[in-house]
């Protein structure tokens, strides 16, 4: 039998095309795209600030409840739902009033009195008393809580209360990075915080309340109506979607389905940066720092001259160029370029020589080497880690690489089991510098990754920690010499400060972030 | 049959308790525990004390088991260390996601597959053949996730006709539940489609050369009526057996295409639980599975038994 007879007429193929097309049609008759751009809505030209409309972010990282009192991966929560005692002005490291509207150091730097904002509730509805704060405290001291800022909370042993908006805290020692402890605590609702850490509920004072959250999927929020910044936020909420890959966040980003995507690295965005529809915001305050760890036990790492040798055969710019996108600060040493322990001179000491490294490894009479370099498993870390092989490659120190999950890198850090070098990333050095060694586990000095200990590292770290006036000669004069021990001794090898990037559509206005790289969007509005 | 029920039974508990240890002590064999990574970034190792000693994976291996044990057989698969919620209710809400996902992946396969077989046993032209038999086999070879991104592309990017990806639930709202899952549903679904189109097409050319259709036609049958009501009921019980097979394939390519659509389902649960040492969500994941397949197990043993009785009776 012929399949002539049963051919697909032309007529039988228009009727199906027409029927396709009316399905399509009908299933279109609400767009689901148009709908969240109508969220998005109030859009105008230039001008004033528009208010209204629902910010649509898209983050890399989903919120981790047990975390809630670290520094997070998920930065668009803290500064939405809490907010501090103090933020800092990220140019000057100058504290700024938040809930606190005034405070008194004493000149011993062992004290400082608080006068706190009246009338401020938390969205629960209760007033925000110095209670809170009193409480705020003892939740960082606790360990399981994991922040990083322990050691600075530990260091307050007395609290008196004399009004609830007045307070006084007592500390053991002058600490010179106390205002960093106070942009970094936020200040929780204490009666629902077992709720918040279990995810189910979390109460703060921001400018925005936590409405929902779907794991895996996203959060929402609407704006705090009795915020106690006048006339803000402007927008009527947020939405936060979880996108963990980083080509679905972009796509969602070109296709403006999102207007803000957080936690796109460098490379991530290379295929916008130049489209006039959306802008790269760069905060220089630095996202921490790629390094290369050297564990000290390891022959011949414990000869300092090795360690300066691979600090001098790494080529920098290039691991800043190929594998971050160009996006941050390739330096020798942790800070950004706002801490004040940054100068051009300490951040251009191991430029790249690939004859000194060598000289330096004959010095030590270190031959032909062959170490393990373990990485993160990321795809910056990876890239990076592939670029210091090569350049050690061409001073004589043949490496083997060894990925590793981001669990398996965390134990083994933690544990000081790793192999002789790492390509890894750390945090804190966008504060007052003393945070970074005595928060920073790579750097602390009585127990670090490294196995490295010095009698001299530890009486400068102390000494940069222990200073009443952050801004005092004394306390510079400390950070430049915790600068230049850190150089010398070169157990954690500074090559790129991370920049802290924000992809958005062009038409997001006043998007900032906090010094621990929270989203800040008090005055941000769609233009 | 209670008997030959009875007699299975334990070992169906047998395998899912050895299961349930196995599952336990390998994932504490892995490097890394969920204290390390629920400290954060740059941890003190005393924060990692405290946490560990909070979550009790400070107590002996073999208590932790029994303890575990005893709850999951009351249903009560603890709590996510990393999301804070029951497990219980985490997996039935991503387990939904994957499903919905699934069926309209399934809904798709089917659809398309029909069309393209019928129209490859039916479209005659040299262009038409080609043309089908080109899109069946790009189908089948492209991966889902390059289908996923060149979908995105075009109709998400270009066009912005369709979301980028996300979910939102075709339960609450069809219409726009609809869009959201219409273009990884269509990924997932292309490359069963092929193959069914395939067994479409074999059926119905097969049924069509058989002596009852040359019959049928020289009594005067239309062939349109030929073709729909005689030939292609002929050709469907080879493509149901395969779409059998197929349902196992598009369960597990919903798990690649949940992360490039963002679909919050079990496939990003289990990459999050796993890279994170999640231990109660990846437990209850992979004893999920292992169940699945026991249930499975059983119930063709049971199928077998009905069907003949020297099993039951042996």
């Amino acid at each position: 039998m012929s399949l002539s007879t049963f051919a697909t007429s032309r007529r039988t193929v228009l009727r199906a095309a027409g029927a396709g097309a009316v399905a399509l049609g009908l299933a279109g008759c609400k767009s689901a795209v148009d709908e969240k751009r109508d969220q998005a809505a109030p859009a105008g030209s230039g001008g004033a600030p528009k208010r209204g409309g629902t910010l649509q972010i898209g983050s890399i990282s989903d919120l981790t409840p047990a975390l809630l009192f670290t520094q997070n991966s998920l930065t668009a929560l803290h500064r939405l739902v809490f907010n501090t005692l103090t933020g800092y002005d990220p140019k000057t490291l100058q504290p700024q009033p938040q809930l606190a509207t005034s405070w008194q150091v004493a000149p011993d730097g062992t004290s400082v009195t608080f006068q706190l904002r009246e009338g401020v509730k938390f969205h629960s509805g209760r007033p925000f008393t110095a209670d809170d704060v009193v409480w705020a405290i003892q939740n960082l001291k606790d360990p399981k809580r994991s922040a990083q800022l322990r050691a600075t909370a530990a260091v307050v042993s007395d609290v008196s209360v004399k009004s609830p908006t007045e307070l006084t805290l007592r500390l053991a020692h002058p600490v010179s990075n106390l205002f960093d402890l106070f942009e970094f605590m936020v200040i929780a609702d204490k009666e629902s915080v077992e709720d918040a850490v279990a995810g189910k509920r979390i109460v703060g004072t921001g400018p925005f309340a936590l409405k929902s959250w779907t794991p895996g999927a996203g959060l929402s929020f609407t704006r705090n109506p009795d915020y106690f910044v006048p006339d803000r936020p402007y927008f009527d909420g947020v939405e936060v979607r979880i996108i963990p890959q980083a080509d679905a966040l972009l796509v969602a980003l070109r296709s403006k389905q999102v207007q803000l995507a957080i936690g796109l690295s460098g490379r991530d965005v290379q295929p916008v940066k130049d489209d006039g529809q959306f802008s790269i915001r760069q905060f220089d305050h630095g996202s921490g720092a790629v390094y290369v760890g050297a564990n000290v036990s390891v022959k011949p790492l414990d000869d300092k001259r090795v360690r300066q040798a691979v600090s001098f055969a790494v080529n920098r710019d290039r691991i800043l160029q190929q594998a971050l996108g160009g996006y941050g600060l390739a330096s020798s040493t942790p800070w950004p370029k706002s801490s004040p322990a940054y100068s051009d001179a300490t951040a251009k000491r191991y430029a790249y020589d690939p004859a000194r490294a060598k000289a330096l490894l004959a010095e030590a009479g270190a031959g032909e080497l062959s170490l393990p370099l373990a990485h993160l498993a990321l795809p910056s870390y990876t890239v990076a880690a592939q670029m210091v092989q090569f350049d050690l490659q061409q001073v004589g120190v043949k490496t083997t690489l060894e990925p590793l999950d981001a669990a398996k890198f965390q134990t083994q850090l933690i544990n000081q089991t790793m192999p002789a070098l790492w390509v890894g990333g750390h945090g804190f050095a966008q504060v007052h510098p003393s945070t970074l060694a005595v928060s920073a586990y790579p750097f602390n000095e009585a127990k670090n990754t490294s196995k490295f200990s010095d009698p001299q590292y530890t009486e400068i770290v102390q000494k940069a920690w222990n200073q009443a006036d952050a801004d005092s000669a004394a306390a510079k004069a400390a950070y430049q010499d915790l600068s230049e021990v850190l150089l010398d001794r070169q157990f954690v090898i500074d090559l790129v400060v991370l920049a802290n990037l924000y992809a958005s559509t062009s038409n997001l206005q006043g998007v900032t972030q906090n010094l621990y790289a929270d989203t800040v969007l008090d005055d941000a509005y769609l233009a | 049959m209670t008997g030959y029920l009875l007699r299975r039974l334990p070992s169906a508990f047998g395998v899912l308790l050895l299961a349930s240890f196995a599952i336990f002590l390998v994932l504490r064999a892995v490097p890394g525990d969920p204290a390390e990574t629920l400290a954060g970034s740059d941890p003190s190792p005393a924060a990692v004390d405290a946490i560990r000693h909070d979550l009790g994976l400070d107590r002996p291996l073999l208590a932790q088991y029994a303890s575990w044990l005893g709850h999951a057989v009351r249903g009560d698969f603890g709590r996510s260390y990393l999301i804070g919620g029951s497990v219980s209710d985490l997996l039935g809400q991503r387990i939904g996601n994957t499903v919905e996902l699934t069926l309209g992946a399934l809904v798709f396969s089917v659809t398309l597959g029909l069309v393209l077989g019928v129209l490859g046993a039916t479209v005659k032209n040299r262009f038409g053949q080609t043309l089908l038999s080109a899109f069946n086999s790009v189908s089948l070879v492209v991966p889902g996730y390059v289908t996923g991104f060149v979908f995105v592309f075009l109709f998400a990017v270009t066009w912005q006709v369709l979301p980028a990806g996300g979910h939102e639930s075709i339960l609450a709202d069809p219409q726009i539940g609809f869009q959201y899952v219409l273009m990884p549903a269509l990924v997932l679904a292309l490359p069963v489609s092929a193959i069914l189109s395939r067994y479409v097409k074999d059926g119905i050319e097969q049924a069509l050369s058989e002596d009852y259709a040359r019959t049928a036609k020289s009594l005067g049958v239309p062939p349109r009526r030929l073709l729909w009501r005689h030939a292609l009921p002929n050709a469907l019980p080879p493509v149901l057996t395969a779409l059998g097979m197929q349902i196992g394939v598009l369960l597990g390519g919903a798990v690649v295409i949940e992360a490039v659509f963002a679909w919050p389902g079990l496939g990003t649960l289990a990459e999050q639980a796993v890279t994170r040492r999640d231990y109660p969500v990846v437990q209850a994941l992979l004893l999920f599975l292992v169940a699945v397949f026991v249930v499975v197990q059983l119930l063709t043993d049971i199928a077998y038994a009905l069907l003949d009785p020297r099993v039951r009776l042996g």
